[in-house]
């Protein structure tokens, strides 16, 4: 079942938005739970309101859990195993201006895995998944889009030796950790030194910025951070490079701690990271005091940050207290014992719980006890628990609250499958402030298209790709983006290439030209479909069916150009073939076509006007 | 030992360098305000009876605001929380519930004459890269002088809600301002009066203007449409600058709170010149043109006037 949810975020700080909405609806929140097994490589995921109906997934061995993507997706390394497993949580948030869409289905395993040496730690960041391998030398990084359709695309971004760190975007740019060129004995982890820009291809640009045995990395608001022996070092995206700064640890912070491991908040930019075995420290990477230590009364085992209220943070001590964290006021607010004693003494991969934020709640692994936790965040009492087989240990959450229209359970959402579906944005009721949101359209502005808006003369810019009198627009691209000018030429070799090099276009009759050989159809309007691209953003493909006319001729052609509802246009994208739900499926040839009458260097003017 | 650090943390935290505002200790009013526009509105309003917090400088772009700690103290001590609304300060709703602040947040453009946006919003230009502010109601209220208007008689009711023995001096306050309001508006229609009428046409990239076009009559062209595909906004700029030549705009203008580049590559596109700095959704820093809003105001009035005529 898939259930599509508006949630109208409640702003109580704005007026004159919208009267009464004329439906009815129902709140929801929905928490689903993926914990890891300390011993068996097993995960067992259940949903917080409906604990008895689990689903179970097979590892390789022990998991560590990232949520990722808001939730979309569930991130699971094993590190000792050389492999990263993913699953879809089956639940998507959409986030669009004032309201979110939820969309919820069953969590599904991606078939495919990344394998490597010693996968470690994992950046989640702009809709980037980005792992690295400790013994490999590089970093994967995934789609995270794609992994919400079940689907597994990466690049790798080399580093110049392999080590335990990792490797993250910033703005534009990226950053790479850095390890010392000293020779290392064994298969001991090169010393770290600190944090370096570099391109997507791992290509150093510009100087190493000191951060001595670099550990531990969040992101909050602008800033990218990063625990280190000195201090922390920040990073921002700035326009032209990255720009490092290190905030040194104060002096009244306890001699000889560190900060190895941060969390960001997300509602406000600050960090909670740790500090020494007893301690944690607010981190404020704009304002001083840039650190505010908080001493914890025994040794820490876990601790999360709050996403959706930046002032509180938790943190599970050894003793079995859990401590809610003032982040304004640096202190701790309150303290309440949640489980037996789990010692800090011996190895840091002992069953210990883990916990982390569900809502309005802490859900905490009890690896001894065989249980899930629930640990209601404002008074820190117990709620509930939940039996879970072997030891439950590494935990991760996905999920989230919103609203529930009535009648929109049941209805019709069509899924083809692939990339080109749509996510629950087929709206029914009429929801009274329509709006765009970063590419996002309500279905209700989509308005049937006459043949007519495609009329005309056009000529393919494949051939001018071809004999590099687009290679200006490449470089042009060059300049702002992150690929070079022929990554950019190789990507629209792609998607310019085809061999039909004309196309007429004159009342219901398409002609297309190969080797200057007409082939000509009829076509009749056969209705739109709405495609969501992988980064989430959409696109609405105007079909016309053939009629009449030649074999040859396609009998689908599929008009892309940018618009959604009747206007002449420019230009446009066209996919064609004889099967209607597969040409959707295309997504990385789209033949391109600008009017005959424009020259070759009216074509790139045009194309660099953006 | 543990106690002492503590102890230090606290007195960290309540020192007046942190957190310069907002605090009842020396009996002033303390004052919220979101960016630096109803900031100037609330120091005229409220005089030396206000102890005032800004949270978006001089020059920033409230869209893209991070808030910080400081901020989320500073509202929680608060008197009196100024904002926007129209989802303008998109930020609040998140900062007002970590500060756990009881004060009452006034919406200024509450009983304003608001613009209904067809389009459901307007893009923001940050780092060469556009982001899509969707508001179904257009927030730059600020724009039309008249608005100024109910803008500080909300603010002075807010004040008097809070401190009642210094409402007739808000109220005297206001009234001294609207003065100058009247006057300011009657300045902008006689300087657009010099400007022939098939010439006030104005291009910018971040469309924050179109009060000022209902009250004014100039134009503004931007960037529009719906972007699905990165190819969209090639689309766009070129739709742009075919408008661009069909209504013969006389000038393209940069914008205080945002990246230029969009604009100088409109401009050169285009065939015409940057016609200088308009001040949208900020103030400029003491020194510069646009300090305060009658002068940001009486600055757009004459770079417009002065790029349009000029050329």
């Amino acid at each position: 079942m898939r259930r599509f949810i508006l949630g109208v975020s409640t702003l109580a700080l704005t007026v004159g938005l919208t009267g009464p909405v004329a439906f009815a609806e129902e709140d929801v929140t929905l928490y689903r739970v993926f914990v890891g097994d300390h011993e068996a490589g097993k995960i067992t995921a259940f949903d917080l309101g409906e604990p008895d109906k689990r689903w179970s997934f097979e590892t390789t061995g022990q998991v560590k859990l990232y949520s990722v993507d808001e939730g979309a997706a569930i991130v699971a390394v094993q590190s000792n195993n050389d492999v990263v497993n993913f699953i879809d949580s089956g639940i998507s948030l959409h986030a669009h201006g004032d309201h979110s869409d939820i969309d919820i289905e069953d969590p599904k395993a991606v078939e495919a895995s990344l394998t490597g040496p010693r996968p470690f730690h994992v950046i989640d960041h702009d809709g980037k998944v980005v792992i690295n391998f400790d013994r490999g030398g590089y970093n994967e990084i995934v789609d995270a889009h794609e992994l919400s359709d079940g689907e597994l695309e990466s690049t790798r971004l080399p580093q110049a030796r392999a080590h335990h760190g990792f490797a993250a975007p910033i703005g534009k740019h990226w950053v790479t950790t850095v390890a010392s060129d000293a020779p290392v004995e064994g298969d001991a982890s090169p010393k770290r030194v600190g944090m370096q820009t570099v391109k997507e291809d791992g290509t150093p640009v510009g100087e190493v910025a000191t951060c001595t045995g670099i550990h531990g990395e969040a992101f909050s608001g602008a800033f990218l951070a990063a625990g280190c022996d000195e201090g922390v070092l920040t990073v921002t995206a700035g326009s032209d490079a990255p720009t490092f700064k290190m905030l040194n640890y104060a002096s009244d912070l306890p001699a000889g701690g560190k900060t190895g491991t941060l969390l960001g908040a997300k509602s406000m930019q600050v960090f909670l990271g740790n500090y020494g075995a007893k301690g944690l420290v607010v981190v404020d990477p704009a304002d001083e005091p840039h650190f505010r230590y908080i001493e914890l009364p025994f040794r820490r085992i876990d601790f999360a940050l709050d996403p959706a209220n930046a002032r509180f943070g938790y943190v599970l001590t050894e003793d079995g207290s859990l401590h809610q964290v003032d982040v304004l006021d640096g202190k701790v607010a309150k303290s309440e014992k949640v489980t037996e004693p789990y010692s800090m003494d011996g190895h840091w991969n002992d069953p210990r719980p883990r916990i982390a934020m569900a809502g309005d709640e802490i859900v905490m692994s009890d690896p001894k006890a065989g249980l899930v936790r629930r640990i209601a965040k404002d008074t820190l009492q117990e709620a509930g628990t939940i039996k879970v087989e072997g030891m439950p240990y590494n935990i991760a959450v996905a999920g989230g609250s919103g609203k529930v229209h009535e009648g929109e359970e049941g209805h019709d959402h069509s899924h083809d499958g692939g990339h080109a579906h749509d996510k629950g944005h087929d709206h029914a009721h009429d929801h009274g402030d329509e709006k765009v949101y970063k590419g996002y359209f309500e279905d209700s502005q989509i308005k049937d298209r006459p043949l007519s808006d495609y009329a005309g003369d056009w000529q393919s810019v494949y051939p001018h790709l071809k004999d590099g009198t687009l290679d200006p627009v490449w470089e042009h691209k060059a300049e702002s983006g992150d690929k070079t000018a022929d990554e950019w030429k190789a990507y629209y070799d792609t998607g310019y290439k085809t061999d039909v090099e004309r196309i007429t276009i004159e009342g219901d009759v398409v002609t297309f030209y190969r080797d200057g050989q007409p082939v000509e159809g009829h076509y009749a309007y056969d209705g739109y479909e709405i495609l969501t691209y992988e980064k989430g953003n959409r696109g609405v493909r105007f079909i016309f069916k053939k009629t009449e006319g030649g074999d040859d001729a396609p009998a689908f052609i599929q008009f892309s150009d940018h618009r959604i509802a009747p206007e002449v246009t420019d230009h446009y994208h066209l996919y064609w073939g004889d099967d209607r739900a597969a040409i959707l499926e295309e997504l990385t040839n789209w033949p391109t076509y600008y009017p005959s009458s424009l020259k070759a260097d009216e074509i790139v003017h045009e194309m660099i006007a953006h | 030992m543990k106690f002492l650090r503590t102890l230090i943390c606290a007195i960290g935290l309540t020192s007046a360098s942190l957190v310069p505002a907002a605090s009842a200790e020396d009996g002033k009013l303390g004052v919220v305000a979101t960016f630096s526009i109803i900031g100037d509105f609330a120091r005229v309003v409220g005089g030396d009876r206000i102890e005032l917090r800004t949270l978006v400088s001089a020059d920033s772009d409230a869209h893209v605001y991070e808030p910080r700690p400081a901020d989320a103290i500073a509202l929680a001590r608060a008197d009196v929380v100024l904002t926007n609304g129209l989802l303008f300060e998109g930020f609040m709703e998140r900062l007002v519930e970590a500060s756990g602040t009881t004060a009452e947040a006034a919406v200024l453009t509450k009983g304003a004459n608001i613009v209904n946006d067809p389009e459901g919003g307007h893009y923001h230009y940050v780092d060469g890269k556009a982001i899509f502010h969707a508001t179904p109601n257009d927030p730059h209220a600020w724009q039309s002088v008249a608005n100024a208007q109910i803008y500080v008689r909300n603010i002075a009711e807010a004040f008097c809600k809070a401190d009642t023995a210094g409402c007739d001096t808000y109220r005297a306050n206001v009234e001294a301002y609207q003065k100058q309001l009247i006057e300011l508006d009657a300045d902008i229609k006689k300087a657009i009066a010099d400007i022939p009428e098939d010439r006030r046409v104005a291009v910018v990239a971040h469309n924050a203007f179109r009060y000022f076009e209902r009250d004014y009559g100039i134009q503004f062209l931007s960037p529009q449409g719906i972007s699905t595909e990165s190819e969209a906004s090639a689309a766009d700029v070129a739709a742009l600058i075919r408008e661009i030549r069909e209504k013969r705009a006389a000038a393209v203008f940069a914008e205080n709170i945002s990246d230029a580049r969009l604009v100088e590559q409109i401009a050169s596109e285009a065939g015409l010149t940057l016609g200088g700095t308009l001040y949208s959704d900020a103030l400029s820093p003491e020194a510069g043109p646009a300090a305060n809003y009658l002068d940001m105001m009486r600055h757009n009035v004459w770079t417009l006037v002065t790029a349009i005529n000029g050329e």
